[in-house]
């Protein structure tokens, strides 16, 4: 996963500007100014600078298509600049009096009489240090909050600048006016345009959450981006914990709809999942609020085989999935050349999903499928996140061994090829190109590579998709407007109706592992290929984070609590069926 | 409208002797009442009463929107027996006064034995003091007005405001006024930001203390030497005009800044055989404010004002100009109405005299009336107008506020006020 900020593009934006100029007036305006301001306050311009803020992602907490939820933490000292201009009072007896009752008052002839000056205040070399959280939703629109008080600094340059008292009063003042500003309005304004703007056309949202973003800067982290970049893994986990230590240190709780994330019941629940896979124990923990994906199975793949024969293959669910960037619509091609021309393997080798033993029950899912929606999604440094998935590959092979020994080999580089292709230039799809190229090419000549291949893109859509995507019947309406929607739902029963079933899905690794020499060999090498290699990354993830929590929970103990309660209460909707 | 509260104040100080036109503060009384009338909002109710010579009370109920009042109550200790309160009798200039005020003959203050009242040997005389408050409902706002007649030159006066939603939950300002006819001073200190202040007025012209030195100023004796000026008395010509100027300072010790202004006026006495009219310059050198004002009375009905100010800093200027026009009931006699004023005009030789003349001649001219226009314009296009009138036993004022530049709405306030006081 990866999140692509485009700062400078603000810049190219006209019309940005002067909408944000009048939004900006407009907030200035609206609370009751203290009386030695006698006008409107003008915000007469405004730059953002070309040194776009730092930011570091704590915890990404919800991640969907129609939804995202994160924390972050925003370090800011740019060059950005804002000129305001109005108009004091200069006279301290006028204003002085006019905050006064008149009877009392000694009513001066003259002397209250107004001096009015124009002002004209820059703003500059502003510092701000936030912990923001990011809560966006498609019906509710995007919520911002700042956690503590974002501005650290700023240097307030005014007409007045040779008398010191003046100075250093309208430093005063323009700070506590900015916090205000900042911690109130910001989100506010925020939350409007992000209201006012899912209307319009896809396109054009993305065009105007770029000028959200830069209207805020702070915001840059678009819920949208995220989902750009099309995730390697279902379950990106990192061990960020000491952040979320520190988030606990802000007493988040507030502000989260659903305590879905890192529950950490599920995660010790995970780390048991894992041991048991390392042992091939049979126990297997239920888990409540997880789903592990399960492959297409056969009639599933049947499916798949007849949806890539039509003019829109499966692959468009994938570039769904990604929440719709242009580049997904890119990946989304490039995946569909892939399978397409893989398509006879894929097809020959049928039933992916096996591993999970839920492909049987697909037919009937399309109806009622649910779909798995909280994921919880940490995300560490990129190049760690690679090395992870190299890593888990290499795991994920090794433990399918048993299918083939082969495919470890092949099937190894290629998830990391892609992945680093997808997360350093998320829109580009030239890298992805040229690898899915391969991958068909291998598909072609080498069917077992092939094999392992395909079905590791496949696996990636599905999870992608199944990660974002409600399910159809729950919200029924909810792309109306984008024209690929029909495509990917149907795309999305076909793939996604095999991970649907809660009960199995505890029962999956046990069921895979017990599967492993009585399915079809050629099922379970495809599945597992895929299936191993995002399992194992998640189960290795897993096992990190429950190793971490537990470290942490001695510590943290509070904050866990907290979030662990507020999921019960708030089970995640996909396995409200 | 005058507040029914403030019109026996006003008889207070006149009871009193109280000059209240001598004073820094009010040298631009004239074309404040014609350029800065307040125009009412919303609609609003008075019932008033002057139950007692020495106790009135008064009951305001508002509607802005939100319903409000007030209750007051005042207190006299120098009994207001003639003082006409009833709405149903009392001519309507009473309580709208006329915006042009005819600056006055200056009044000698009263030699201190007047006021000494001896008993078996010993002064049982009191001063004169007036207490008043008011509680303005839902905000539970308070004020409170205590004023004492310390001596025939001095006034002290403390007003008082208690709110919650004021700093320090209210304030204070005590005032403290000297007059001498030929200048007059006022201290005060203001409890809020601990705020001092000074404003002196000098009235340049013969001193009335002394062509009036061991003379009782008697109103039969001044009627004498207004008819036969060149006996007895040997007065000089009486002064058709005045030149005064006044200084103010202010400082407030807790925040430390201040500020001044300066003013002169000319206005015409009654004596002057042209059409009245006062000229007054405020310069507040601080600030660099300048601000002229012309008032004329172009005749008994109708009064102009204008005003200029201009900033030398900040070259902002300001043009108000306003005007009154009294309307007389029609009456089957043509023009009577401007004869009787006509003739009251050259009224009010004597100052003691010309308060009560000029409560005959709105005795008399007052029951022509039928009401008072004002209107005002300003070079920004904001238009106030005001109909003061009567119905029946009440006295009412409606009024609006307009503004021409075409904002988000033309007519930016509409009001009525509704008096009635028995």
């Amino acid at each position: 996963m990866a999140f692509n900020f485009n700062w400078s593009p603000l810049t190219a934006d006209a019309s940005f500007y002067t909408r944000a100029q009048e939004l900006l007036t407009t907030a200035l305006n609206k609370y009751p100014k203290p009386p030695i301001i006698v006008d409107d306050i003008i915000v007469n311009e405004l730059n953002l600078g070309s040194v776009p803020p730092d930011l570091e992602i704590l915890e990404i907490g919800d991640l969907a298509e129609d939804r995202f939820r994160g924390i972050f933490k925003m370090c800011y000292t740019g060059d950005a600049y804002l000129t305001l201009k109005t108009r004091v009072q200069a006279n301290p007896l006028n204003t002085y009096l006019s905050t006064r009752p008149s009877f009392t008052s000694p009513q001066p002839l003259a002397a209250s009489s107004g001096l009015t000056i124009p002002l004209q205040i820059t703003l500059s070399e502003i510092k701000l240090s936030a912990f923001i959280i990011l809560v966006f939703s498609r019906q509710k629109g995007l919520t911002l909050v700042f956690r503590n008080d974002p501005l650290e600094s700023l240097k307030v340059s005014s007409t007045f600048d040779a008398i010191p008292f003046v100075r250093e009063y309208l430093q005063k003042e323009i700070e506590g006016q900015l916090r205000t500003l900042l911690m109130d309005e910001v989100p506010a304004i925020i939350h409007r345009l992000s209201l006012r703007l899912w209307v319009p056309e896809y396109r054009a949202k993305e065009d105007e959450e770029l000028a959200r973003r830069s209207r805020n800067p702070i915001s840059d982290e678009q819920p949208v981006d995220p989902l750009a970049s099309p995730p390697q893994d279902p379950i990106d986990v990192s061990g960020n914990f000491l952040d979320a230590s520190q988030i606990a240190s802000l007493s988040l709780d507030s502000n989260y709809e659903h305590h879905s994330l890192f529950s950490q019941k599920n995660l010790l629940r995970l780390a048991a999942l894992t041991d048991s896979h390392r042992t091939l124990s049979l126990f297997t923990p239920g888990i409540r609020d997880a789903v592990f994906r399960a492959w297409t199975g056969p009639s599933e793949k049947g499916e798949l085989h007849t949806s890539s024969a039509r003019p829109i293959p499966p692959g468009i669910s994938r570039a769904h999935s990604w929440s719709g960037t242009t580049s997904h619509t890119y990946t989304f091609s490039d995946n569909q050349e892939g399978p397409s021309s893989a398509k006879p393997t894929l097809s020959s080798f049928g039933s992916t999903a096996t591993g999970f033993g839920l492909g049987g029950n697909r037919s009937s899912k399309p109806s009622n499928g649910r779909r798995k929606k909280r994921r919880v999604v940490n995300l560490r440094k990129k190049a760690a996140g690679g090395e992870d998935g190299q890593s888990v590959t290499d795991e994920g092979s090794t433990i399918s061994g048993t299918t083939s020994s082969a495919q470890s080999e092949h099937g190894a580089p290629w998830p990391c090829q892609e992945r680093e292709g997808e997360m350093v230039t998320p829109p580009q799809s030239p890298p992805r190109k040229a690898a899915s190229r391969e991958q068909a090419l291998l598909d072609d000549n080498m069917p077992t590579l092939g094999r392992r291949v395909t079905p590791r893109n496949t696996i990636i859509e599905q999870s992608d998709e199944s990660t974002p995507k409600p399910p159809q019947d729950w919200i029924p309406n909810h792309h109306p407007s984008s024209p690929s929607t029909r495509p990917r739902l149907r795309t999305s029963h076909t793939y996604h109706s095999s991970t649907q079933q809660p009960e199995k899905a505890q029962a999956q690794t046990s069921v895979q592992a017990s599967q492993t020499s009585s399915i079809n060999p050629f099922q379970y090498l495809e599945s597992p290929t895929g299936g191993i290699l995002e399992q194992a990354w998640m189960m290795k993830m897993a096992g990190e984070i429950a190793r971490r929590v537990n470290e942490e929970k001695a510590a943290k103990h509070g904050f866990w609590d907290r979030t662990r309660d507020g999921m019960e209460e708030i089970p995640p909707p996909a396995y409200g069926s | 409208m005058l507040d029914f509260m403030d019109y026996v104040q006003h008889a207070f100080y006149e009871a009193s002797h109280w000059n209240r036109n001598n004073s820094y503060g009010t040298l631009t009384a004239t074309s404040q009442a014609l350029l800065d009338f307040p125009t009412p909002l919303g609609v609003r109710l008075h019932i008033s009463s002057l139950s007692t010579p020495h106790f009135a009370s008064s009951y305001t109920l508002a509607s802005t929107g939100l319903l409000s009042g007030s209750l007051s109550y005042l207190y006299t200790s120098l009994p207001l027996p003639s003082l006409p309160t009833a709405t149903r009798s009392l001519p309507l200039p009473a309580f709208t006064p006329t915006s042009y005020r005819q600056i006055q003959r200056l009044r000698p203050p009263d030699p201190a034995w007047w006021w000494e009242t001896w008993h078996a040997g010993r002064r049982i005389d009191t001063r004169d003091a007036l207490l008043y408050g008011r509680l303005y409902l839902p905000h539970s706002t308070l004020e409170a007005l205590y004023l004492r007649r310390l001596t025939p030159t001095r006034q002290l006066k403390i007003s008082a405001v208690s709110d919650a939603r004021l700093p320090n939950g209210g304030s204070v300002l005590a005032l403290l006024a000297q007059d001498h006819g030929k200048w007059s001073a006022e201290y005060m200190y203001s409890t809020d930001s601990a705020l001092l202040g000074v404003r002196g007025l000098y009235n340049f012209g013969p001193d009335p203390r002394d062509r009036d030195a061991g003379i009782i100023p008697s109103p039969v004796m001044h009627e004498l030497a207004g008819d036969e000026k060149t006996t007895v008395l040997a007065e000089p010509a009486e002064p058709v005009s005045r030149f005064s100027a006044g200084a103010e300072v202010y400082y407030g010790l807790l925040n430390k800044s201040g500020g001044m202004s300066t003013g002169i006026r000319f206005a015409t006495l009654a004596a002057h055989t042209g059409f009245p009219y006062t000229m007054t310059v405020t310069l507040n050198p601080l600030m660099g404010n300048l601000s002229s004002s012309y008032s004329v009375r172009a005749g008994e009905l109708l009064s102009l004002s204008s005003r200029f100010d201009f900033n030398v800093y900040s070259y902002e200027s300001d043009v108000v100009m306003g005007m009154e026009l009294w309307k007389l009931k029609d009456r089957d006699g043509s023009g009577g109405g401007g004869v009787v004023v006509e003739g009251e005009g050259k009224e009010g030789e004597d100052s003691k005299m010309s308060g009560r003349k000029e409560g005959e001649r709105e005795e008399s001219a007052g029951g022509d009336v039928a009401g008072c226009l004002k209107a005002r314009i300003d070079q920004r296009g904001s238009v106030g107008l005001l109909w003061e009138g009567r119905i029946k036993e009440l006295v009412y004022s409606c009024g609006t506020s307009i503004d021409l530049r075409g904002g988000k709405d033309l007519i930016t306030g509409v009001g009525l006020e509704v008096q009635y006081s028995s």
